[in-house]
Parts: structure tokens; sequence; C-alpha cells
């Protein structure tokens, strides 16, 4: 896995596939899901700004709807049950694209989304270190079922 | 994945007679979940959890917490965990301790509209007894005391940090929800920091300071820099009694809960002081293993380093939170004594900024009994609780509220101002940031 000859081109592993586009949101550091929706939890939100202030890259930025490329996530495990909320509240973002293997608290959120809350955030993992060189917020980015992620 | 043959993970027949749906519809969910979760970290199987759990979702908040209309199903399939298991810290409702605005009261009663009912499911579900709500479950008082090696499946990241850290337990960095299923089925992926290799150290972080630096700001430089992995820190050892006695217990769950807040880490080893690095020193370390090197210099960069979220940087704090995680005894102690001694060497009658510490019900119990002290630091102006100071901020109420702290995990998630513990002693007693009497 990893990146193709093409250099725009990268096969990853479909944790929870899917087919579809959007826009690219890149963090180069680990994404911290409870501290960034951490003010998208209530009722009656209608979109979610980072609010996690130690990401510098994504501090403030819209997350709902992006595709957001990261390496890993970091923080506190009540993040586990951030991803159904914000599923359930419609304000998730589109994919979560990983460089690295997908880490124990990503996966039990977004899987525990899957199943339980019936809305899927498509997942793919070991993308590989060049991904997150190569990609960058606001690419256009297409993802294929198999794992596939080409940055048109 | 209705069809097991075409899994990696290895499945005994009960497992996959469970996977489909011989015992039920909503077990065959809840083993689905695990499976697939065990897929997605690459495990070889799953394996049978050892020992008491430990829960991060004892809050009946959406977001935070599983929705009650899932632990509901989970019920009325008559599941519940194979082990009983305590929970972090109860929400904020015991009012009298805390003295919010009504406002911010109101908004926390609303919150919680439905706990009543998500307590009752907890307890059907497993929780151990009606007080076992704290995010400090291995106090003596408390008794969640993993053995070492046994194998469990934790949240909580300051908990599961130190479980496996210094306890020698086993168990993956679980997330909320992830965790109770998980406890349901009383099986764990056996992979990562499950595993010998899983457990062994890619970065050497060498501790060249003069004194023993702070935990909090140590933890925190740590996972900043690592980010994830599993460190070896050598040098504490010249500081720390390699006995894991009380005070070395106390510095290594602080430490480790800001490492676990700023990184992926759920693992360290410390040199001549947590069991493996006891039995197994350096050979813990890979080959191509990552040094970082924590000096002065760090760690003046690291204590300066956090913006200040008050609209006056100036402004005299008004209230003072102190215990996120939880205060063992030996540290409400040291903060009863020291907070006394310095009122009294001003010639001050008590605190200028209200101050509350929060431990667990057990550990708070046993202070209370000790009359006398505890009648002196109530006098002092401070007061306890057990709850969760940190889901206070939830209501959104108290953003910016001038509320200092000795937790750079509660600043992490807050608009609270983080102080060294020796530098918060000077600022409650003197009333202003400068500390200055």
């Amino acid at each position: 896995m990893g990146e193709c000859e093409v250099s725009s081109t990268f096969e990853g592993r479909a944790v929870l596939p899917g087919n579809l586009e959007g826009e690219a949101l890149v963090t180069q550091v680990g994404f911290n899901a409870y501290a960034s929706f951490y003010n998208s939890l209530h009722e009656n939100v209608v979109s979610a700004e980072c609010a996690d202030s130690g990401n510098k890259e994504l501090f403030g930025k819209r997350l709902d709807g992006k595709i957001i490329c990261l390496p890993y996530t970091i923080g506190s495990t009540s993040a586990g049950a951030v991803w159904q909320r914000i599923s359930r509240l419609g304000v998730a973002p589109k994919a979560m694209l990983f460089s690295q293997p997908i880490d124990s608290l990503a996966a039990g959120g977004l899987i525990v989304n899957d199943i339980w809350a019936g809305r899927r955030i498509v997942t793919i993992d070991q993308l590989g270190e060049s991904f997150l060189q190569v990609v960058k917020s606001g690419d256009k980015i297409i993802i294929e079922e198999d794992g596939t992620v080409i940055i048109d | 994945m209705d069809n097991p043959d075409q899994l990696n993970i290895q499945l005994s027949k009960e497992e996959r007679d469970i996977l489909q749906g011989a015992k039920g519809s909503v077990l065959q969910k809840v083993m689905k979940t695990v499976v697939l979760y065990g897929e997605a970290l690459g495990a070889e199987q799953l394996v049978d959890i050892e020992g008491q759990g430990h829960l991060v979702i004892p809050w009946s908040i959406p977001g935070i917490s599983p929705p009650i209309d899932m632990l509901e199903e989970l019920v009325d399939a008559g599941l519940r965990t194979k082990h009983p298991f305590t929970l972090d810290p109860y929400p904020p409702l015991d009012f009298s301790n805390l003295n919010l605005d009504p406002e911010v009261e109101s908004a926390i009663l609303e919150m919680h509209s439905k706990q009543d009912r998500y307590d009752e499911l907890m307890m059907q579900l497993g929780l151990r007894d009606e007080d076992a709500y704290t995010c400090n479950p291995y106090q003596p008082e408390v008794g969640n005391i993993p053995k070492q090696d046994a194998i469990l499946a934790w949240s909580e990241s300051a908990c599961a940090i130190f479980a496996n850290s210094v306890l020698g337990a086993r168990t993956i960095r679980n997330g909320a929800i992830m965790d109770l299923l998980l406890n349901i089925v009383g099986k764990t992926p056996l992979t990562g920091l499950l595993t010998d290799e899983g457990r062994k150290a890619n970065w050497l972080v060498e501790i060249e300071m003069e004194n023993l630096p702070d935990p909090q700001l140590l933890g925190t430089a740590i996972g900043l820099t690592i980010q994830s992995g599993v460190p070896y820190l050598s040098g504490l050892d010249r500081f720390l009694n390699n006995d894991l006695d009380e005070t070395t217990m106390d510095y290594l769950n602080e430490m480790g809960a800001m490492l676990a807040t700023y990184s992926a880490v759920s693992l360290f080893h410390v040199e001549n002081i947590t069991p493996e690095a006891v039995d197994s020193g350096k050979d813990l370390l890979t080959p191509d293993y990552r040094k970082y090197v924590f000096n002065a210099g760090e760690f003046e960069n690291i204590r300066t380093s956090f913006s200040v979220l008050w609209d006056d940087p100036k402004a005299k704090p008004e209230k003072c939170y102190i215990g996120c995680p939880h205060l063992s005894l030996k540290q409400i102690y040291w903060w009863a004594d020291r907070i006394e001694s310095e009122i009294t060497s001003h010639k001050r009658d008590r605190l200028a900024v209200e101050t509350i510490l929060f431990a667990a019900p057990q550990t708070l119990q046993v202070f209370q009994d000790d009359e006398t002290t505890y009648q002196r630091t109530l006098d002092a102006g401070v007061s306890f609780s057990s709850a969760c100071c940190e889901t206070i901020f939830e209501t959104r109420l108290i953003d910016g509220n001038l509320i200092v702290t000795n937790s750079n995990k509660l600043r992490a998630y807050t608009s609270a101002r983080f102080f060294t513990d020796e530098d918060l002693v000077k600022v409650l007693v003197s009333g202003g940031v400068d500390g200055r009497v």
C-alpha cells in the first residue's frame, strides 16, 4: 500500500469502503477528535468548526462535509462517542483518510458509528507518509470502493 | 462481515456462532462491532478480558456517551459485562459543592436530564456499585487495581496509560462505547499493546534536569513531541523512588494523563521504576528508536507556550479547579497542608480564590473522616467534589470564565488557565495571577 507510480493516486486499505468525491482538509499532526468537535455536539448545530486550538492547521475551519487527511487521531477517549453523535446531527466529515494504520481510538469510534448509527464515514488507512506530503487542503479528492484515493 | 471466512482475524467456533446470530441479534451486532474493530487493528484473534473494566462513559450527554436508546437495546437483550466496571467521574450535579450560577446549574440539569435512567442502565450493564465513579480508580480506597499482565479493555486515556505503564496490565487505548461493547463480549483484539512486540519502546526520552520536572509539563512536552508510539524515559529514577510508592505513583499518574492528552501514546516505560523497565531495561528499545532530550530549555519552552484564553490576562481568578485527574489521598493532604502553611505565613484567614479539590468519593470519605484536617481545610476556603470539573465547561456557559487549574488536561479542553502546583498556591493566596501577596 502507499503511493503508486502516478503521484496523485494512492492505494490504501478500505476500513469502511465507499465511492465519493470531496474537498480535502489536511492536518500533518494528530487529529484530536474530541477537542475538534467539542463545540459541535449539541442539538441545532448546523456546521462543525474545529475547536481544537492546539491544531494550528485546522482550528476554526469547517470539518463537516470535508475529507479529512491525517496521520492518526490523538486525545481523549471520549472521542469514541463523538463520531456517532456528529453523524446523527449531520455535521460529520465525508471521509477520513489516514496515512498510517488506523489507531484504535479512531477505529472504534468510526466502526461503532457505522454499525450502530448506520451512517458511514468512509475510512481508508495505510495511504503512506507520501500521501500527506502531496495532498493539500482544498484539493479535490476521489475515493474508490477498493481504497484507491485520487488527488485530482 | 457476514461471512467469517472472509476475515483475516481468526475466530473461535463460539465467536463465529455469535457472529452468525446464534445468541440473538443484539449480541450479534455487538460481536460484529468487536470483530470489525479487531480486523481494522490487524488482530490475529480475540482474547479473553481478565479483569474489571474502567470506562469513560459516565455522563448521559449525547456525543460523549452512548445514546440512551443504544443502552436500552443492550439491556433489553439481557446483556451485561463479563466483569464489573468502574466509570469516570460523575456529572457535576453536586451543586452544593460547586457554587455555580443558577443558569449554569439549569444548563447542567438540562444536559443530564436523562441521567437517572442512564445510571440505572449502567448498573444493569455491570457498573460495580453506585459510587464507582472516578478517573483514578486504582487508588486503594477505590480498588480497581489490575494485576500485572492482566488483559483488559479500558478507556479513559489517563487510566489506560496508567494501567499499561505503571501497573503493567495490558489494554488497547479504547474509545467510548467500544469500551462497553468489548466488556460485554468479554473479549478484546490481540494486537498492539496487548503483545510483547507492541510494548517495545520506539522513543528514548532522556530527562536532563537538575530537579524533578513538573509532571504536567513533562507529560505535555513528550506527548507533543513524539505524538505516537511508546517512549522509554531515562533520568527520572534520580528523583523518584523505584519502589512505586505513593509519590511516584501520583507523579506518573499526572505525567501519563498529560502525555495521553497530547498524543496517541498509551504506554510509557520509566527506567528502573515501571515493571517492564525494571525487568528488561533498555532491551525494551527497538533497534531504530528515536531520541528526545528534555532539558531546561525544553521545560521553559513548554511552560511558556500556552495561550491565555481570558479577555484580560491580568484579571483576578474567580475559581480554581484542582483534580483533573482526580486527586489521591496523599495529594489532598499535600494541598491541605500547603494551603494552610501559605495562608498562615502571609497572615491570611483563607484563600483569596474559591478553590475546589476533586477526588473519588471513597478517597474524599477517608479525608473527611479526618475531621480536624477536613474542617481546617474547609475553613481555608476549600470545597470538595467527586464530579468531573471538565464537564462543567460543556454547558458552554463558563467559557472565558476566570478559572485557574493545575491540570494541563483541563486547560487543553477549556479556557481554564494552567499554573504549576507551587505557582498556583501563590495565586490562590494572593488572588492575582502574578502570585504576589
